[in-house]
């Protein structure tokens, strides 16, 4: 199996690759707008917001995770919290630039600031993220001087702002009343959850590839501890798809059933049933609940990232098949254009700005676990 | 004002002038005289249409029916000279309604094609798409043409939604865009039950085309037509790099720059089956009133509670 150091080089590959692929993506963006990619004005939120989502999940829910250490002080947890911070912040700027590109004027977020509607669920997002960010550098800073009388009440405001965050996003889908699939309550009760289980994945993750936790025993206990708490999290996840699903389906609203229908055999069927079911579930909890595989922890970390994957094509599936049903029927062949189009393909360029960012957010991490002294030594050898 | 009013009878009386009149006078030996005064009073004189400032504006005590002394009065008129009386009222106690009649469209889109042109729509963008339906089966076929503006609702979804205030209520009711204070994260769109907004990528018609300069085609002359500035909300747009409204929320706004200066709507005007209505529902006397009175009259998705204020004859 890959040695760390091995595995290292790779993905420091990766990363550099990925983000040369991101320089023709954030030149168009930044010097033509967004003339090049393909959402539109019915399909309006392509795969940034996915991304977006995705990235901002991972960001609370690692959050989360680094309470376990720095708030509930559990014995297991000692050492990792750092790690999960240093997760939550390469993590969070990626989702914060992929919804900045994303916008169509994004030289004006300072409006957000100086002249906010708060009864606009973004505007409170916008603020909320923002506080969010402030609150996981304070964290890693209080951390690094040790200063735990400031960090556990920053923690206390942390973890309120990851589960707010996280049920925030699933409420900014969830009130638009005209959209079947996004408008149920159950969206901004998910959101938390799908979000916690990308923070357990992200901790498996770093734990089985990277040496994070010093003491073999404590690592073989973090692991199975994560990886059952992950199964359990898996098993939510595929009850809430079958909520969400099932109700749409039993309703009989068109609009509803047509969106289900569009991602469990539409022209992206397989992105649901191979990622995000087969490799991100069943492989996972196949990989969980084999008891002697602990002793493949790569094969543990490998599962959590099919878990990751399968939860960013989720985001997917939430957001674009929902925009994807025309809203009057009749409405896609009435006036025909650019942008005019209710079939979403990410554009290119769309696809090179998020390799760019992940390749961005890829290279943060490996930097701050091989040069930054405090996240150098790993735990379970204080 | 006796000019004026002569202007007006002509047109009023056009439509006395029948098709049968014509072909009478024309077949009856009066010959070329006769046919060129008989198509003249149809025509009537055009410049009628097109100023609405030269009518007179009638009080609501003496309103316009849509059968005057003289004959049919062009539903056109009448509504301009309501869009006139409106006018004198103050902002917040007038209630702009369209109606649009289903059974009157022929689906011919220039109402779609008149909008583009007034407000300079680039690709891409579109305000008053009309929707075809067909239904039923040979020989029993139907097909039915709705188009589709903003519904300007009295509850709209998409205002709450906007970070920064950027879209609301105007005191007439209408749901106003700032393009200046839009940060174009198209939340508006996803709430938006109707479809109704469309977000500008910056794009011309003009950009692919090739390069003839000196000719009246290709992008050195054509590019001219696109880069002319809108009117829109009474403020001039220039299309120039990625100024405004490139990169907003676009919506139809029921052509208020016309409004402030008492036109009709453009969708209104080139509405060649009179289809369009367009008017002050605060006033009992007023067209559309009369209108959205009728008992076939519907509005869409109005089980969302959204109170649109365009309303479909049916």
């Amino acid at each position: 199996m890959l040695s760390e150091k091995r595995l290292k080089q790779i993905l420091y590959g990766i990363a550099i690759l990925a983000i040369i692929l991101g320089v023709y993506g954030f030149y168009s963006r930044l010097l033509f707008g967004e003339r090049d990619v393909n959402y539109g004005s019915y399909v309006n939120w392509g795969l940034w917001v996915a991304m977006y989502l995705f990235f901002a999940g991972m960001a609370a829910g690692s959050y989360m995770i680094a309470t376990c250490d720095y708030l509930f002080h559990l014995s297991l947890f000692k050492g990792t919290g750092k790690y999960a911070l240093w997760g939550s912040v390469v993590t969070l700027p990626a989702a914060l630039i992929f919804i900045g590109f994303d916008l169509g004027h994004m030289e004006r977020v300072w409006k957000v600031y100086l002249n906010p509607s708060f009864s606009s669920l973004l505007a409170q997002l916008v603020w909320s993220y923002t506080l969010f960010l402030i609150v996981i550098f304070l964290s890693v800073w209080a951390v690094y001087k040790e200063n735990w009388d400031l960090l556990k009440p920053v923690m206390i405001i942390g973890l309120v702002l990851s589960i707010f965050v996280s049920g925030g996003v699933g409420a900014l889908l969830g009130v638009n009343a005209s959209r079947a699939t996004l408008h149920t309550a159950m969206l901004p009760a998910q959101f938390p959850i799908l979000n916690l289980s990308s923070g357990v994945a992200l901790m498996i993750v770093m734990v089985c590839f990277f040496n994070v936790v010093g003491d073999e025993q404590q690592r073989r206990r973090l692991i199975r501890l994560l990886s059952s708490l992950l199964s359990i999290l898996i098993v939510i996840k595929a009850y809430f798809l079958w909520v969400d699903y099932s109700q749409a389906l039993y309703s009989g609203v068109p609009e509803a059933v047509d969106a289900v229908n569009l991602v469990l055999f539409g022209p992206y069927g397989w992105a649901f049933w191979i990622l995000q079911i087969a490799l991100g579930m069943v492989f996972p909890l196949i990989v969980f609940v084999q008891n002697d595989t602990i002793k493949n922890q790569f094969l543990f970390g490998a599962a959590s990232v099919f878990v990751l994957i399968g939860l960013a094509v989720g985001r997917t599936a939430i957001i674009f098949p929902a925009l994807a049903i025309p809203e009057l029927e009749g409405l896609a062949e009435a006036f025909t254009g650019p942008h005019l189009n209710f079939d979403y393909v990410p554009s290119l360029m769309e696809w090179s700005v998020t390799c760019g960012i992940v390749g961005l957010s890829i290279l943060s991490f490996l930097i701050g676990i091989d040069y930054i002294n405090f996240l150098k030594k790993p735990a379970g050898r204080s | 004002m006796s000019d004026v009013n002569d202007t007006k009878h002509d047109a009023q009386s056009s439509s006395a002038v029948t098709r049968r009149d014509f072909l009478q006078a024309l077949m009856g030996g009066a010959g070329a005289a006769a046919a060129i005064a008989a198509f003249e009073a149809i025509a009537g004189d055009p410049s009628s249409l097109l100023s609405p400032e030269a009518t007179p504006v009638p009080s609501a005590a003496q309103p316009l029916s849509s059968a005057g002394e003289g004959g049919r009065v062009d539903v056109l008129e009448r509504m301009r000279v309501e869009l006139k009386r409106a006018l004198q009222k103050p902002a917040s106690e007038r209630r702009w309604v369209m109606v649009i009649d289903l059974r009157k469209c022929v689906g011919c889109h220039a109402c779609t094609i008149s909008c583009v042109a007034e407000n300079k729509l680039p690709p891409g963008v579109v305000y008053r798409p009309v929707l075809e339906e067909e239904w039923g089966e040979y020989p029993n076929v139907s097909r039915r043409f709705v188009p589709r503006p903003c519904m300007q609702c009295d509850n709209p979804p998409c205002t709450p939604v906007c970070p920064v205030d950027a879209t609301f209520k105007n005191e007439e009711g209408i749901v106003e865009v700032n393009y200046e204070q839009c940060i174009g994260c198209r939340a508006c769109l996803t709430a938006c039950p109707y479809g109704a907004r469309t977000s500008d990528f910056g794009l011309t018609y003009t950009e692919d085309l090739p390069v003839a300069d000196g000719l009246i085609v290709g992008r050195e002359k054509a590019d001219d037509y696109e880069r002319v500035p809108n009117f829109e909300y009474g403020r001039q747009y220039a299309r120039e790099g990625h100024k405004s409204p490139i990169g907003n929320a676009r919506k139809c706004h029921f052509c208020t720059h016309r409004l402030r200066v008492g036109e009709l709507p453009a969708c209104v005007t080139s509405c060649i089956g009179r289809a369009t209505l367009f008017g002050d529902a605060n006033d009992p006397d007023s067209l559309v009133s009369e209108m959205i009175a009728q008992p076939n009259v519907m509005r869409l998705k109005e089980e969302l509670g959204t109170e649109p204020r365009v309303y479909y004859l049916v």
